[in-house]
Order: structure tokens, then C-alpha cells, then sequence
């Protein structure tokens, strides 16, 4: 069981790392999309302003915290109120995150539904957004799962950690 | 279940949760998940998930991530140190002058981001040893860094407002406007305060000794160089924006680009400088944007179920209250929740609670969203729970105790109280810039 949970561990760990590592360059995806708007807009260049950039930039920035967010939970970077919290010791930590990270294991369990329930719509009806470069909905959403889902996984991987800290196995 | 039992359950379990130390976004999105499973019907375990779209199709918000992006290579790449010299030589000769100086960097500091946690960082590693050295009073210093720092979430470009903004559906144009008079006025307030405490306290902040204030005029006019700096970034951000040439995100891309550009330049990108930035910005942004992903679905929830009818009502119809009393008793809530509750925390838990209701009672939302980055302003100061104060505690050398830094912010507190009744008496210092630039 341990040792199940330490190859959980480990393989969940390094893929969101990975993933992780290379959505962190995305910011310069998203300056170079909006510089490249800004630029079409010069009037003596006689660039025909682009249609798909705003909505370009939309999609890489939920990409960029979606995919980027269980990255972000191995940093230590997702603020907690530590009143309370900050004064524990490592087990009393341990033992209330074991309890208390169900809940967002199950707040991203109910994210993930909504997002399969609504890509699948997407896909079945061919949706496309309300806009003049209309590109298809479902691979932004679909992206969007992936997300969830890799913060899920993260979440569980977080939730075996504490397990393994009260067991006094390594992590 | 009534309105009233509504709110109360929904706001009671939410307290509990982030009381337990759970990261702040799943304590609220779980609130939120269990609420709407709870008393919504059909379609709602769909609602936690339609926040994610709407934080998609919510354009500014990409100015978020830019931003974070701007305030982290300024502050790593320390290209802020010739403007601490600038202040430092021309600033020095006068009693307190180089904490008068130190809030003139905050201003321009701010100018160039939209945290605090940039100008934090400059004044502490930068200005604070410096004005140590110089015999000047460390609870003096330790104020000034924390009031000038706090100047960057109300002078513009502000994330706070940016965030203020997607919830109570304002221009964020328009809001940065409206921080402008605040925010220079606050500055002024700043400085007079510290002119003043140090003509009469000389020892507070020693004038520089002869053979320091001696610098050739040359050297000085020279110095005055680094001022380019940060104005020429600020110019490359607003003036295309304000000319109606650029959109607001895309002024933040380009703002983002001329200051990684001028650390180039500089020579201060090294590889340690991009690794930290580039990471930082994503684990931030990151932090913020799930936080606005669990707050939306919280707020969506929480009004779709009545709960801020119910506050409503019980502050006009049963307490029967005018609007100015629920407004600053509003702020003083306010003020009170900031002292024990994280401020991103208190910033997603309060404004949607408040907004609607402003709204009810008539009030301009452009000018409550600067009272209210005001009062985050406070709070942020204020202990036991301050982000600044934390910060300060970690960045500051160790001569400085925790009690300096509480007792240190006090007079400027004080300041910032008197700041935010002004700009509630006279909404003109707010509104008169955006109205008189948007209505031409």
C-alpha cells in the first residue's frame, strides 16, 4: 500500500513537473500574441488588424493556469490562512490537510464533471464562440480537462503525502 | 432554508474551512461545490465549472499575469538601484529627506507594477539598509517602506483594481484613473507627514554628513538619468492606452516587454534573474487565478441563492440605516476583517459580498473601488495579519523586531485613515480625472 503510494507519488509528481516547466514559458506566448496585436494595429505597416488574437490570448492564459496550477501546488505558491495553521507542528499539518484536501479533491471532482459535461457538448453540437474568427470551442475545453484532471491527480498526490508523513514512511 | 440562513451557512463554513489552513481557493470552491449540490436543483454541478469560462471570456484579466511578470523582473533584476541613488543625492541635504526620497521611489515603483510585493521588496533590500546606515530612526524607516509599498496597488497599473473591476463589472480604464489623484495625494500626505515629525525630531532622520552632500553637480545631473527609466516604461505602457491606440492588456504586454528589455540591456537578465521571474509570475498568477475561479463560483452561487438580498435587507429594512451609515460601517467591517483575515482572501470574500450591495444603495462603483483598495491598503498593514508585515519580517536585517513593525506603521495608518476621508467627502479627487479624460 505504501509503495503503491510512492509510485503514485512519484509518477504524478514528475509529469505535473514537466508539464509544469514547460507552461511556464507560456507568459512569453501570451506577450508575443498581444505584442503582435498591438503591432497589426500600426497604421503605416498596413497590417490587417488580426481577428484571432484576443481570443488567442484568452485560450493561452487558461491553458497557462489550468495546466500550470499543479506546478504551482509543488511550490508552495497556493496562500493558505495560517491564524492557526502556521503555529502547528508538521504532524498537527499533516493530520488536517489529510481531512481537509478531500474537500478540494472534491471541488475539483465537481470542476472536472462540469468541464467533461460541457466539452462534450461542445463537441457534439460543433460549437463555436460568438465571434468574428469563430474558431471551434471543444479543444480549448478539452484542454481545460486536462487541466482539472492533472490538479486532481496533484491533489491525491498531496493527499498520499500527508498519509505517508503520519505513517512516518518517506516520501 | 430563508435568505438569511442562506448567508449565514454559506459565510459560516466558509470561515471554518479557511480557519483550518486548507489552501484559500479549495476552502472556497468546496463551499461553493457543496452549497450549490446542496440548495441549487438541476444544473448545478455544472455552476463551479461555468467560472472557469467566464474567467476565459473576462479580458483584462490577462493584465494579471503581466504584471506579476513586470514587478518580478524589476525587483530581481535590482534595476532600481540607480534610482535609489537619483533620491539618495538629491534628496539627502534635507532633515528625513532620504525617507521622503524612499517614498518618491515607491511612487515611481508603483508606476511600473501593480503589487506591493515589488515595491516591498526594493525598499527593503535596497532603501532600508541605506537609510539605517544614515542613523535614521528604524521604525521610522520600517513605516515608510510599508506605507510607499502599499502606494502600488492604488497608482496605477493596479491588480487589485483589475481584480475589483471583474467583480463589480466596471472599465478598468477608468478605475486606474481614479487612483491617480488618490495615490499622488497619499504620497503627498506621506512626505508632509515625514517633513514635518523630522524638522521637529531631528534625530529621526539625520541630514547626510558634509563630505556625503558634496556630490558635483555633474555627477548629480547624471543621476538623474535613472528617473528615464522608469518613466519611459510607464509612457510605453499608458501613453498608447490613453490615446485610445492600444487596449488596456495590450499596454500591459508592452509594458511587460520594455521592462524585461531594459534589464537586457542593462545586463541584469542573468540566468538566475529569468529563472525566478519566469517561475514566480506562473506560481502566482497560478495562485491568483484559482482563487478568482473558486471566488467566482462561490459569488455566483451565494447571489443566485438570494444569500446578498438577505444582507441587504437586513442593513435598510430592519436595522434601518441611510446609505453613508452602511457605507462606513462598511469600511470599518472592512477594516476589522483585514486585521485577522488574509488580504487575497479578503479581497474574494469581501468585494462580492459588498459590490452589489454599493450598488443598491446608489453609490458610484468607480469611486467605492478606490475606497475600497484604500481600505485593502490598510489591512494590508495592519496586524496580526498583514501580508506586508510578513514580508517585511523576511526581508528586513534582524535589528528589526516584529513589535518595531507593528508600532512602526501607526502614524502612517493614520495617515492612510485620513486619506481615505478625504476621498469619501470629496469623490472629485477620485472621479474628476477618468470623467474628465472619458468624456471627451
Amino acid at each position: 500500500m505504501i509503495s503503491a503510494m510512492q509510485t503514485y507519488i512519484k509518477w504524478v509528481d514528475q509529469l505535473n513537473y514537466r508539464v509544469g516547466r514547460v507552461v511556464m514559458y507560456g507568459i512569453f506566448l501570451m506577450v508575443a500574441i498581444l505584442l503582435w496585436s498591438a503591432i497589426t494595429k500600426i497604421r503605416f505597416l498596413e497590417l490587417n488588424p488580426s481577428l484571432w488574437t484576443l481570443e488567442m490570448a484568452q485560450f493561452a492564459m487558461v491553458g497557462y493556469y489550468l495546466l500550470g496550477g499543479p506546478y504551482s501546488i509543488q511550490l508552495k505558491a497556493n496562500i493558505r490562512m495560517d491564524l492557526f495553521y502556521g503555529s502547528w507542528s508538521d504532524r498537527k499539518k499533516a493530520w488536517f490537510d489529510a481531512f481537509t484536501v478531500l474537500f478540494l479533491v472534491f471541488y475539483l471532482g465537481v470542476l472536472l464533471y462540469g468541464a467533461i459535461d460541457s466539452t462534450v457538448y461542445s463537441y457534439e453540437y460543433k460549437q463555436r464562440t460568438p465571434s468574428a474568427w469563430r474558431p471551434l470551442i471543444w479543444p480549448v475545453k478539452a484542454m481545460m480537462v486536462a487541466g482539472i484532471f492533472l490538479m486532481l491527480l496533484q491533489a491525491v498526490s498531496e493527499f498520499f503525502k500527508d498519509i505517508l508523513k503520519l505513517r512516518g514512511a518517506t516520501v | 432554508m430563508s435568505y438569511e440562513m442562506i448567508a449565514l451557512f454559506m459565510f459560516a463554513s466558509m470561515m471554518l474551512m479557511l480557519a483550518t489552513g486548507q489552501r484559500v481557493f479549495g476552502a472556497i470552491g468546496a463551499v461553493a461545490s457543496v452549497s450549490a449540490l446542496l440548495l441549487w436543483g438541476t444544473g448545478s454541478s455544472d455552476l463551479p465549472f461555468s467560472a472557469v469560462m467566464k474567467v476565459m471570456k473576462w479580458y483584462p484579466l490577462l493584465t494579471l499575469p503581466m504584471f506579476i511578470f513586470m514587478g518580478y523582473v524589476l525587483s530581481e533584476s535590482k534595476i532600481a538601484d540607480d534610482l535609489y541613488r537619483m533620491f539618495h543625492v538629491w534628496m539627502g541635504p534635507v532633515p528625513g529627506g532620504l525617507a521622503i526620497g524612499t517614498i518618491g521611489l515607491m511612487v515611481l515603483v508603483s508606476a511600473m507594477n501593480g503589487l506591493s510585493v515589488a515595491g516591498m521588496a526594493i525598499g527593503a533590500t535596497i532603501a532600508l539598509p541605506e537609510l539605517l546606515r544614515r542613523g535614521y530612526d528604524k521604525r521610522m524607516v520600517t513605516g515608510v517602506v510599508q506605507a510607499g509599498s502599499s502606494l502600488g496597488i492604488l497608482v496605477p497599473p493596479s491588480v487589485v483594481l483589475v481584480l475589483y473591476a471583474m467583480i463589480a463589472r466596471q472599465p478598468v480604464g477608468q478605475l486606474w484613473l481614479a487612483g491617480v489623484f488618490p495615490g499622488l495625494m497619499m504620497a503627498a500626505m506621506f512626505i508632509i507627514y515625514i517633513a514635518v515629525r523630522c524638522r521637529l525630531q531631528p534625530h529621526l532622520g539625520p541630514v547626510l554628513p558634509i563630505e556625503e552632500r558634496t556630490v558635483p553637480m555633474a555627477e548629480k545631473i547624471r543621476l538623474l538619468g535613472a528617473g528615464i527609466l522608469p518613466v519611459g516604461i510607464f509612457a510605453a505602457m499608458i501613453v498608447p492606452f490613453i490615446s485610445g491606440y492600444t487596449s488596456l492588456v495590450e499596454s500591459s504586454a508592452v509594458g511587460a516587454m520594455t521592462a524585461f528589455l531594459a534589464a537586457v540591456v542593462k545586463r541584469r537578465m542573468t540566468r538566475e534573474v529569468f529563472e525566478v521571474s519566469v517561475r514566480q509570475t506562473l506560481a502566482i498568477s497560478c495562485m491568483f487565478m484559482w482563487i478568482i475561479v473558486a471566488a467566482l463560483g462561490f459569488g455566483a452561487v451565494f447571489d443566485g441563492l438570494g444569500a446578498v438580498r438577505a444582507i441587504d435587507n437586513l442593513f435598510t429594512e430592519q436595522l434601518g440605516l441611510n446609505p453613508w451609515m452602511i457605507l462606513i460601517l462598511m469600511q470599518l467591517s472592512f477594516l476589522l476583517m483585514g486585521t485577522f483575515l488574509d488580504d487575497t482572501a479578503m479581497l474574494v470574500i469581501v468585494a462580492p459580498l459588498y459590490v452589489p450591495l454599493v450598488k443598491v444603495l446608489g453609490f458610484d462603483l468607480i469611486w467605492y473601488g478606490v475606497l475600497y483598495t484604500i481600505t485593502t491598503q490598510i489591512a494590508y498593514m495592519t496586524p496580526p495579519f498583514g501580508y506586508n508585515l510578513f514580508l517585511m519580517r523576511a526581508m528586513a536585517p534582524p535589528e528589526i523586531s516584529l513589535k518595531d513593525i507593528y508600532t512602526s506603521i501607526i502614524p502612517f495608518v493614520m495617515v492612510m485613515i485620513l486619506a481615505l476621508s478625504l476621498v469619501m467627502i470629496f469623490p472629485q479627487i477620485a472621479l474628476w480625472l477618468p470623467q474628465t479624460i472619458y468624456a471627451r
